[in-house]
């Protein structure tokens, strides 16, 4: 017993000590990288991000006369997902979609993947804009339906999860998620198979009875995460 | 908004306050009725086959008689490895010590049993590690003397067991359920003290035929919680310094539908004010701070004798699933509470400080000085009725009927000798575990403790074994809900029978 354990000890510091020269080089180019992201990814995500300031704001605010939604501080992940599926088709090829067709359009002009991620990092790390106007409704109903049905992906404060890959919805405006909300319902939006958090929504939508109701839910969302 | 509120829509409130005025005869009479005299509550639950026979009769004891196998556990021993060991119709002697485990109970007839040593106890800790204490799915289950601790889900929890006895335990800070039998018939829950419960300290779940008494419950969201569960007595117990007292409960979009014949009586309800750290968005986080005793939705629910003061909301809240925070109805259930019967109760220094809903409703009755409220009820009560009315401050009871009894003395208890085990019909296994199991955390269609079971079907619409796998070890994936304890005990057939059986529910 004592042996082995000896055996043991003495194999994981030959282990180390193989192992150790690499991590200053791995260190090194770990902090080359994260210098780079803040730095020349930024201006990447910059330049990159100029073609969709004439919609969605230079600060990524969102223009409702556009029915351009707030995207600024949106999670990443979600971003590029969206992006992905506007590229792919997946989102915005619905012939009754001519909103989703224009944004396909944008998404298609970006380069490549890589441009892609670039630019989800830089609209995530916008500072959270609150422009929405004001979106009325019965928020003791929207507020007992939004936890039955929405809160526990997208946080009982409309603050998204990536861990589940729901986005955050406080900030967005009412135009914007009833339509999405539509499109989820009449499987306009969600219905790709390889869209898998897109079905999820979608099934969801479904067990939402009213519009009123509806209505009523995205009070309730335009009253979380805004500044007091 | 304001959270922790039972917030009622102020237009309702006012609309219906104001008919309630209108109805209102210039100058009362005082009915006064003594409840040492008179016609006594008959119960709603008749014993099959001998109508003539009183159910209750003394029964005390619904285990049936005590196994004569007795094995001893002594400290630095696991008590699971005993059971482990143990033939159904077991003893298990467990001498004061400390024990970290989880123990699962899956058969007969056992009797976990702590041997309390000049006040020192069989102390079961979780450490803040452990999810549960003890799960029990057999039947004739007894848990006695034994003192749990620092566990994160559940103090004892029974999944389908029926003829359960729990009594004379210590539960301190064990998670979001003290006590908590679901989908029992026929069980006892005596003797315990239960307290700092971040949901109920003792809930009794989808379950029938119930005696809770001599209990001392504290420090805890929800004290004595009847729910989705039908004849039930809670009595003489100690209930103090929750968020909410005594409450008979229908939570909407579990698979048993309503709450019927529930006795609350003879309890102490004292000074139920403490702040309500229920997560955020969850059912318990709706009861208002200050509840003595909370009637939502349930049926015949009789309150007697009870001692209620210094709860500084209202004495007892009667409501419906439409006025509730955090609920969202059930098409199946009835939302109202018909027929409450409030009998006699020592109500004292009530509502001292009540909500500003309250508080409108007191208003729009003319109730212009009051200091203090004893009853509020809001929504529809069709046939309650109250005796001795004109003790108490009340709003919206105007309408309540004279009760035809003024006690419940010919009720003596629902307990019934030992029930044949619940029937599990081959291919069913998947349903029994969803309801003696999940349906613990999750409803249909509303925030329970976990996520609602619609969102979990979207979430796994076409992928059962990933839901099997994801019971066996669950990760932490929402901030603002519970961590989901681990379902390994059960078998990889059973976990992919519930997850089948789960995704495809209705309701």
């Amino acid at each position: 017993m004592n042996a082995m354990h000896q055996h043991q000890q003495i194999t994981a510091s030959f282990y180390l000590m193989l192992i150790r020269p690499f991590w200053g080089t791995a260190l090194t180019l770990g902090t080359l990288w994260l210098m780079c992201s803040s730095t020349c990814f930024a201006d990447d995500g910059e330049k990159l991000f100029a073609p969709c300031v004439a919609c969605h704001g230079n600060k990524g605010e969102g223009n409702a006369a556009l029915h351009a939604p707030a995207i600024a501080g949106q999670d990443a992940a979600y971003i590029e997902r969206q992006l992905h599926n506007f590229r792919s088709r997946r989102r915005g090829a619905d012939g009754s979609d001519a909103l989703g067709a224009q944004m396909q359009a944008a998404a298609t002009a970006l380069g490549d993947d890589a441009a892609v991620a670039k630019i989800a990092s830089y609209i995530a790390k916008l500072p959270r804009t609150f422009n929405a106007k004001p979106a009325s409704g019965n928020l003791h109903n929207g507020n007992n339906l939004y936890q039955g049905k929405c809160g526990a992906c997208h946080g009982g404060k409309a603050e998204g999860n990536p861990a589940l890959q729901a986005p955050r919805l406080a900030g967005l405006d009412a135009a914007y998620i009833q339509r999405q909300f539509a499109h989820f319902r009449d499987g306009v939006r969600g219905v790709d198979p390889k869209d898998t958090p897109g079905r999820q929504m979608a099934m969801m939508a479904k067990t939402v009875a009213t519009d009123r109701d509806l209505e009523d839910i995205i009070a309730f969302i335009h009253q979380q995460g805004r500044p007091k | 908004m304001k959270k922790g509120l039972i917030l009622w829509v102020l237009v309702t409130a006012v609309a219906f306050a104001a008919g309630a005025y209108l109805g209102r005869s210039s100058k009362q009479d005082l009915k006064i009725s003594s409840s040492t005299g008179g016609a006594s509550y008959s119960g709603g639950f008749k014993a099959e086959g001998n109508a003539d026979a009183n159910p209750a009769g003394a029964i005390r004891s619904v285990a049936g008689p005590a196994p004569t196998n007795v094995v001893v556990v002594k400290d630095g021993e696991s008590i699971q490895a005993a059971i482990k060991a143990a033939t159904a119709g077991t003893i298990v002697r467990v001498m004061p010590g400390t024990y970290h485990e989880t123990v699962y109970v899956d058969k007969d007839d056992i009797r976990i049993i702590g041997v309390i040593e000049q006040g020192r106890r069989a102390v079961l800790d979780g450490q803040k590690k452990l999810n549960d204490a003890i799960l029990y799915s057999g039947n004739n289950f007894v848990a006695e003397n034994l003192e749990i601790r620092n566990y994160k889900g559940n103090g004892i929890m029974g999944q389908a067991g029926n003829n359960f006895e729990i009594r004379n335990n210590v539960i301190v800070d064990s998670g979001v359920y003290g006590i908590f039998p679901q989908l029992g018939q026929n069980g006892i829950v005596e003797h315990n003290v239960v307290s700092k419960i971040a949901d109920a300290a003792i809930y009794i779940g989808m379950s029938d035929n119930i005696l809770v008494a001599h209990n001392d419950v504290f420090d805890s969201v929800a004290g004595i919680e009847i729910e989705n569960s039908r004849h039930a007595i809670v009595e003489h117990n100690y209930v103090h310094n929750n968020t909410g007292g005594l409450l008979a409960f229908v939570t909407p979009g579990l698979p048993i539908k309503d709450t019927v014949d529930v006795i609350f009586r003879n309890n102490f309800v004292i000074g139920n004010n403490h702040p309500n750290f229920g997560a955020p968005g969850s059912t318990v986080a709706g009861i208002p701070a200050g509840t003595g005793i909370l009637v939502m939705a349930a049926d015949d629910v009789v309150i007697e004798g009870n001692i209620i003061s210094d709860n500084k909301v209202a004495g007892i809240i009667i409501t419906d699933h439409a006025h509730a925070s955090n609920i969202t109805a059930d098409p199946e259930s009835d939302p109202n509470s018909d027929r409450v019967k409030i009998l006699d109760n020592v109500m004292l220094r009530n509502g001292y400080d009540t909500i500003n809903e309250a508080k409108a409703l007191l208003l729009a009755e003319a109730k212009v000085g009051a200091r203090n409220l004893d009853i509020v009820r809001v929504g529809p009560s069709p046939g309650s009725c109250i005796i001795n009315r004109h003790q108490y401050v009340t709003v919206g009871v105007g309408d309540f009927a004279e009760c035809d009894f003024t006690n419940t003395a010919a009720t003596v208890n629902y307990l019934l000798p030992p029930v044949p085990p619940r029937e599990i019909k081959p291919g069913e296994r998947g349903k029994v575990v969803y309801l003696g199991i999940c349906t613990g955390c999750h409803t249909y269609n509303g925030r329970m403790i976990g996520p609602p079971v619609q969102v979990i079907q979207a979430l796994y619409m076409d992928n059962p074994q990933g839901l099997a796998d994801y019971i066996a070890k669950p990760t932490k994936k929402r901030d603002d809900y519970p961590e989901m304890p681990p379902q390994d005990y059960l078998d990889p057939e059973t976990r992919l029978a519930v997850a089948q059986y789960m995704l495809q529910v209705t309701n």
